[in-house]
């Protein structure tokens, strides 16, 4: 732990303004290369360090100095911020792919939208196929196939509670494999 | 904390934009989590009962224990049914010049309890205490009455006899061996608030030790009850901090050893303080804080 972090967020719960001003001096860059490396994008960048400085600010009390340096804390932050702003693109433009399906006559995808949800549903299809088995063939069912837990359950022969299981247990999983293909390929 | 080295470029103009929203989502100077917001008089009721809580704990033997002043803990109890009495009085218009003198107005009362059993001064006390709260409960919280040479409002009153109570709570407590208490983060708000609208005052009457122009103090307060002000000599008011003004003297200190500062319980060297700026007149103004006698 250090104790100037220790005194830092003493002083941001205390309403200290010129301590967030401290951190960002001292910690911006750091914030940002996280945001830029995963977000690849300038604008969205900024507005992952703009999140994760407004979070320290008005919830300083969620950092424990014991538990890693202030910096690190806030590039886990950004880290985490910059892939929720990756998935919240991915399901867009993913969609927006379903919709101009839908839509005969509507206009094509720009092309980078339609690069971007390919690349989404390719990473996808990779990290349900890493899966165990027995998760796999309850995602299939209840995500591709449009079936309900108690459907994909009574297909597989397993009890509901089960599949609930099996399912968070998988969307946990993929989570995981997600997280870890966004960041290598970042 | 060192800055990093590396080759990202912040974009410009990010800074002011990440400064802005973060205070437009919460203004600075106040604390977070708020606690609860409380009266003066809850407040000082709350201070009573814990002394209450505390009395009705000792034998006969600890009632006869050397608290302050040469007071054992019944004549420091007696103080306080001095105290009471005096208050009363005021509230009730009577203006003697006697209520001046904080010791020796109360030194009848605090000497009269030697030789009444412990429980005795205990439930004088109680009952007058309860009549003081009841009193100050009926009063205008803005009228503004004088009591031992000090002229506040009703509401302040209550919170410098709250700082009262509790410091003579703990002034017991110490002559009993026994671990301090603290206020509850509610309380102690209230507590903060006034010790530091009180030594701007003084700093705004007085001036600095050793400074010739008017100066900006910047007092940050940790921990449950904290806050952070603005504090300018030659200035009427202490205000909450606003956004990125520069100061040229900035006090770090915990809630509740600053209290305990204002009450005269504790010594600006003790205080732990982490000061930015002039040393010098840091000292000073931590040194007028002690003068504030809030006990």
């Amino acid at each position: 732990m250090e104790a100037s972090d220790a005194l830092l967020v003493a002083r941001l719960a205390a309403g200290d303004d010129h301590a967030l001003a401290e951190v960002y001096d001292a910690c911006a860059a750091s914030v940002y290369a996280v945001a830029l490396r995963v977000v690849r994008e300038v604008s969205a960048a900024q507005d992952v360090v703009q999140e994760v400085f407004v979070q320290l600010w008005t919830g300083p009390e969620r950092y424990d100095a014991a538990a890693a340096p202030l910096r690190t804390y806030l590039m886990v932050l950004a880290r985490s911020r910059a892939l929720d702003a990756v998935r919240a693109d991915a399901r867009r433009a993913a969609r927006q792919e379903r919709h101009h399906r839908l839509s005969a006559d509507a206009p094509p995808p720009p092309p980078d939208d339609e690069v971007a949800a390919r690349e989404a549903a390719r990473l996808v299809r990779e990290a349900v196929r890493a899966l165990p088995d027995d998760q796999r063939r309850l995602v299939e069912l209840a995500y591709f196939q449009g079936n309900s837990y108690r459907e994909a359950a009574a297909a597989l022969g397993v009890p509901e509670g089960t599949a609930k299981s099996r399912l968070r247990a998988a969307l946990a999983s993929l989570e995981r494999l997600l997280d870890h293909t966004l960041l290598e390929s970042s | 904390m060192s800055a990093p080295t590396g080759p990202t470029a912040l974009p410009e103009g990010l800074r002011a934009r990440v400064l802005e929203r973060s205070l437009g989502r919460r203004p600075a100077g106040r604390a977070t989590p708020e606690p609860p917001e409380i009266t003066p008089v809850e407040a000082l009721g709350r201070a009573a009962r814990s002394m209450t809580t505390l009395l009705g704990e000792l034998t006969e033997d600890q009632w006869r224990r050397t608290a302050l002043r040469g007071l054992d803990v019944q004549g420091l109890v007696g103080h306080l049914i001095g105290v009471e009495s005096d208050l009363q009085r005021v509230l009730a218009g009577d203006a003697h010049p006697s209520i001046l003198d904080h010791i020796g107005s109360t030194q009848p009362a605090a000497e009269g309890q030697a030789g009444r059993p412990g429980r005795a001064t205990q439930d004088a006390w109680t009952e007058a205490v309860t009549e003081s709260i009841r009193a100050l409960a009926a009063a205008d919280p803005q009228a503004r009455i004088t009591l031992h040479g000090a002229r506040l409002s009703v509401s302040e009153l209550c919170i410098a006899r709250t700082f009262e109570l509790w410091t003579h709570e703990n002034d017991i407590r110490g002559a009993l061996g026994l671990a301090a208490t603290q206020p509850d983060a509610s309380t102690l708000t209230l507590m903060t608030r006034l010790a530091t609208d009180l030594l701007v005052r003084v700093v705004s009457r007085s001036g600095i030790a050793g400074q010739d122009r008017p100066l900006t103090l910047r007092l940050v307060l940790t921990g449950p009850g904290g806050g952070t002000w603005q504090l300018t000599s030659g200035e009427p008011a202490a205000a909450p901090a606003s956004a990125f003004t520069t100061t040229a003297v900035g006090i770090v200190a915990d809630a509740v050893q600053f209290c305990r500062l204002v009450a005269n319980r504790t010594t600006p060297a003790a205080l732990e303080a982490h000061v930015t700026g002039d040393p010098g007149a840091a000292e000073a103004v931590l040194r007028m804080a002690t003068t504030l006698a809030l006990d």
